[in-house]
């Protein structure tokens, strides 16, 4: 049987050495070329009315040799219309231009340079609308509106979670502290973008081989946007190079359906190129958030209200879904007895946001951990000690009135943490700072929610069959983007089947071959399926113990057990290769298949309101973070220079999968917290290219250290919970702590650019000689309730061990 | 497009004459705005300089060799100067010229500053007259050669000229060159070995980035520690690489002390003219400007 401890994960290889075939890579020689013709970003306009496109420029286009076709709106059958939850999503846009990334017509070519001068030629007529681009203003009377018509103008979604009584509880609460917090756009930027290819089969089957999280809806979202029998539409979905829930949803599906549709059955292709990518591509939700905060003078906390405002851009894509779990998220992982969290979305003319890992949670994350840092201030208590204080536990009830009857180690992740030698030793570290340059150490505790939430069900089905060779077949049925569920699908049934490595082989999902299952996404993936697939090769093996009982002369099947390649016989060592019993079966009978609907809350909460699915959750993963940095006095520029990640994703599988998500999710959030400031104006990116929208490369990101606490979620699959995202959440709060240790300022705006750090350093620097706070503690002080008004430059400095107080009240 | 690969000087000569035809040095910005630019800007041949042996050389020339040049600071037969030239190829690579043994002992200053270009990738293709023919305010190559007093060596079918860096670079993307002509070598004075050689980059990250400002510095040690002459460029502040003479002045005759550094600076941020962009703002630049001279300090 496989060690989980030490095997490389099963797709390692072929990945490392270029073997691995990504969907392009499958594309046949013979492809035709398709591509959008989007010109909002080339004239300008973020919103205008559409007039046409230019006739004589139509013609010069298909002029082009090699240029088959241009299609427009009235070329699209079907309502023209994608959107997962809400379908407000033109294919191509007929009427109106919502974003300056929306398309207008589709150019179909015989070649990429055909293609290139095809849309080269194109001219639209847009008509400039006043636009709106900034959610706030949008939810104002007389904003422009995003979607003309829309009942409820550009409000998308109003919410609200209310537990208890929370602006009674902050009245009375001993301490009140108020923080206002921006987060920006964020880029997924994988290494391959949008892209697949597609053909119109002589027998009617749309066939498509897309990049995609979710093959089984594609096929609703396709076949309601282009008129079609989704049972004649077919989907496969190869390894992805990376989707982070950019590819949750329709990317370049019901485009590249409409091409194939009109290629006269010959297949098509289409990739969009990185500008594309950007441009059109979803991004995670820029938000604003007012949080107020009240806790007893103990550090309890007593009571959180705060409003959140979601700007979705200018389609829904998962906005209501994105801000649902920020919301639900908005407390943080800690016992908070009355909570009122108010959320809107709405639309504007900004790029379109969407999936995103961390969805939505990775914006409230440096609020609520914001304040928790100003509140140990405050009290003078230890940042770490106040969240092991308030911190969840098993059978507490959460912020939104759920009872944790699942897995909760985060104790043990603040335990670890709080032992860590960059955490005993950071004073010593702070002082030992370089010449110009200032040390701080922050930490950070998050959570992210597991699976769909209640009512919408999150189901996975798992198909298992022996082959006529003896080894076994893994319909996978939810795509692996990278995070290496396909690697822990492989692991899981070597397991449960008693296989070496090499006895198990995978078919990626394709909705004709596999089962439908939700999609990959919402550290859902491993959980659901796995506990699906763990069904399948458990049914299996009864299966064929029984089946085999009969060659093997066994009275009993208790008396046989799988063992790799063969069935044997426990007593005697008889055993019979499982390439001879599989002559004895009929395929029907070589096949076992199983599902699992991750369970819900039982005792579902009247907290929210306005939440049509999704709410609440039951099982979270947990993690507490540890950043330590550096920042230069002459220029702001800060340098992660340790990073250490502890995290509870119940028992671990396979550790080198569970340290890269940890790793991979710190580091992108490394990036979202510090380098990377997507910036739109008016609509319009500016950071159009790799070149000025800057994730971080190798020497931005320190090793990062991964721990993982002891955990056990009972309902998992061998004990596991999805890890995929909690990751990501960490960075932005755990850099703004470190950040505020070493120059004395929170900065509650994100990215923590060099440019604000300066700013923040430059205000405090005439203090600096005398000591880094001024900062005084009214609050632990009786009397009638303080409340601080946050600004920049107030609130003292968390983060001081104890033996400082003194030190610090004389200040 | 075409690619052609002339071998010697005269066929290099006969290509660009051609009409449509290009310099191709490493690629590295060449490539990418071809791939931006509509398909009837693009040139009609690229003229690639990969084998032209003899623009891959790095010498060390006695200074007396190169005409009309003088030391680094001033006279040649200033004290603390070594009255020698290094010729640098204009078509060697950053990584070539990153780990010739001359760079790295004649000229830390862009040392440095190359051992931050890009990414190794890029260093690998990119080559030092590319840097320069680019002539980008941002460019990594820029405010060393022109502290250090580099001169141009052009040259086409009709003859070779020297000029000086300076005169070299004209705007952003804007050079001397004249057409059919050819940027054959960069001659860099070496300083003496009393002259402190420095080189920050602040970008957006630690590599692969463009800077927001960069500062080369020159400065030469007198007796007690006292600033005989000092020589300051920055990148990415204006239009072409920028010089303040007024702050190079006010470091004569004081020490390397963050007092005399914070009054040049405060000269520095009340001249210097840089332009917000996506990058970086104008204030932004100005104020880091003007603290990279701090800096020097720790020298």
């Amino acid at each position: 049987m496989p060690s989980s401890k030490s095997a490389p994960r099963c797709d390692a290889l072929a990945k490392a050495t270029g073997a691995e075939r990504y969907a392009l890579d499958l594309a046949p020689a013979d492809c035709l070329f398709a591509g959008a013709f989007r010109p909002g970003a080339v004239l300008g306009i973020a919103h205008g009315r559409l007039r046409g496109l230019d006739p004589a420029s139509v013609a010069a286009a298909l002029a082009v040799p090699g240029v088959l076709r241009v299609l427009t709106a009235a070329d699209v059958p079907g309502t023209n219309r994608q959107g997962i939850v809400h379908k407000d999503q033109p294919v191509l846009c007929g009427e109106v231009i919502r974003h300056a990334g929306d398309p207008v017509a589709l150019v179909l070519a015989e070649s990429a340079l055909a293609l290139r001068r095809g849309l080269a030629a194109l001219r639209a007529d847009i008509e400039p609308l006043p636009g709106v681009f900034n959610p706030e203003e949008a939810l104002k009377k007389g904003a422009p509106l995003v979607h003309a018509g829309r009942k409820g103008g550009n409000l998308l979604l109003s919410a609200l979670i209310e537990k208890g009584d929370a602006r009674q509880a902050l009245k009375s609460a001993p301490v009140v502290l108020r923080g206002e917090f921006s987060t920006p756009v964020q880029e997924h930027a994988f290494l391959e973008t949008q892209c697949g290819f597609a053909q119109l089969l002589p027998d009617g089957v749309l066939d498509m081989t897309v990049s995609t999280q979710a093959p089984f809806r594609d096929r609703f979202e396709i076949g309601h946007a282009l008129g079609l029998d989704p049972l004649t539409i077919r989907v496969r979905s190869p390894y992805l190079g990376g989707g982070f829930g950019g590819k949750d949803g329709s990317t370049v599906q019901c485009l590249l359906g409409l091409a194939a549709l009109c290629a006269g059955g010959r297949p098509v292709r289409m990739a969009w190129d990185r500008e594309e990518s950007i441009l059109a591509g979803y991004k995670r939700h820029a938000v604003r958030l007012r949080y107020t905060l009240g806790a007893d003078e103990d550090g309890t906390l007593l009571a959180l209200s705060c409003r959140l405002t979601y700007d979705t851009g200018a389609y829904a894509h998962l906005g209501g879904e994105v801000m649902e779990l920020g919301m639900e998220h908005a407390a943080g992982p800690y016992r908070v007895p009355n909570v009122r969290v108010e959320g809107r979305l709405a639309y504007t003319n900004n790029p379109i946001a969407g999936a995103f890992r961390g969805f939505g949670v990775a914006q409230v994350s440096p609020a609520f951990e914001g304040l928790l840092d100003a509140l140990a201030a405050k009290l003078c208590l230890d940042p770490l000690e106040l969240r092991r204080k308030n911190a969840l536990h098993t059978g507490d009830e959460n912020s939104s009135g759920v009872t944790l009857t699942s897995s909760v180690h985060l104790a043990q992740c603040l335990d670890e943490l709080a032992a860590h030698p960059h955490w005993t030793g950071r004073e010593a570290w702070r002082v030992a700072a370089p010449p110009l340059t200032r040390r701080g150490v922050g930490v950070s505790c998050v959570f992210n929610g597991m699976g769909y939430g209640r009512g919408l069900p999150d189901m996975a089905i798992a198909k298992v069959e022996l082959t006529e060779a003896g080894d076994f077949l893994i319909y996978t049925s939810v795509p692996d983007m990278g995070q290496g569920n396909a690697a822990a699908f492989a692991l899981l049934a070597a397991q449960e089947l008693n296989q070496p490595p090499e006895g198990i082989r995978l078919v990626q999902p394709d909705t004709e071959r596999c089962h439908p299952s939700g999609s990959s996404s919402a550290g859902r993936t491993t959980y659901t399926y796995g506990n699906a697939l763990l069904k399948a090769c458990a049914a299996m093996r009864a299966k064929l113990l029984t089946r085999a009982a009969m060659a093997l002369m066994a009275d009993e099947a208790e008396a046989l057990e799988l063992v790799p390649g063969a069935v044997q016989h426990r007593t005697t060592g008889r055993s019979l290769p499982l390439a001879a019993l599989a002559r004895f079966l009929s395929r029907d009978d070589r096949l076992s298949v199983a599902e699992f609907l991750m369970p819900v809350a039982q005792d579902r909460p009247d907290t929210g309101r306005g939440f049509a699915i999704g709410f609440p959750h039951l099982f979270f993963a947990f993690a507490a973070h540890l950043a330590r940095i550096e920042v230069d006095e002459l220029t702001g520029r800060v340098r992660v220079c340790d990073y250490v990640c502890v995290t509870d994703g119940g028992r671990v599988l396979g550790r080198s999968c569970f340290d890269q998500q940890a790793q991979g999710g710190a580091a992108q959030g490394i990036g979202f917290a510090l380098t990377e400031d997507f910036q739109v104006r008016q609509g319009l990116i500016q950071t159009r290219d790799l070149s000025t929208c800057l994730i971080p490369t190798a020497l931005d990101l320190p090793d990062i250290e991964s721990l993982a606490v002891d955990g056990c979620e009972p309902t998992g699959p061998r004990g596991l919970k999805g890890v995929g995202e909690v990751g990501l959440n960490g960075p932005a709060p755990a850099l703004a702590a470190a950040l505020e240790d070493a120059i004395g300022t929170r900065l509650r705006d994100f990215p923590l650019n060099p440019e604000r750090v300066l700013a923040a350093l430059k205000k405090r620097r005439p203090s600096s000689k005398s000591g880094r706070e001024s900062g005084t503690n009214s609050a632990t002080k009786a009397g009638p309730k303080p409340v601080a008004k946050l600004g920049p430059e107030s609130g003292p400095k968390p983060g001081l061990k104890p033996g400082l107080k003194s030190e610090r009240r004389r200040a | 497009m075409n690619v052609v690969f002339p071998r010697s000087l005269p066929e290099l000569f006969a290509a660009l004459a051609e009409p449509g035809a290009r310099i191709l040095a490493g690629g590295t910005d060449l490539l990418v705005r071809l791939r931006a630019q509509p398909e009837a800007a693009a040139p009609a041949t690229l003229v690639s300089l990969e084998r032209i042996a003899a623009l891959h050389n790095v010498a060390e020339e006695a200074g007396g060799q190169s005409h009309s040049l003088d030391g680094v600071f001033g006279p040649a037969r200033l004290p603390g100067t070594l009255h020698r030239v290094v010729r640098l190829g204009a078509a060697c690579t950053h990584a070539e010229l990153l780990a010739h043994p001359l760079v790295r002992a004649r000229l830390p200053v862009l040392a440095q500053a190359l051992a931050v270009l890009g990414s190794p990738p890029v260093r690998n293709m990119g080559t030092l007259g590319g840097n320069l023919c680019t002539a980008s305010p941002a460019g990594d190559c820029l405010p060393p050669l022109l502290a250090l007093g580099a001169e141009v060596e052009l040259a086409s079918a009709s003859g070779a000229r020297r000029l000086a860096l300076a005169d070299f670079l004209l705007g952003p993307g804007r050079t001397a060159l004249a057409p059919g002509e050819a940027l054959i070598a960069v001659h860099v004075p070496v300083p003496g070995v009393d002259v402190r050689q420095h080189f920050e980059k602040v970008g957006r990250r630690e590599a692969l980035a463009v800077a927001v400002v960069s500062l080369a510095a020159l400065v030469r040690l007198g007796h007690g520690g006292i600033i005989a002459e000092a020589r300051l460029a920055w990148g990415s502040v204006g239009p072409t690489v920028w010089r303040c003479p007024e702050a190079e002045a006010a470091l004569i005759g004081r020490r390397l002390s963050l007092t005399a550094l914070s009054e040049a600076a405060a000269l520095v941020r009340a001249r210097v003219r840089p332009i917000d962009d996506v990058r970086a703002s104008a204030d932004y630049r100005r104020e880091v400007a003007g603290n990279l001279l701090l800096r020097l300090a720790e020298l």
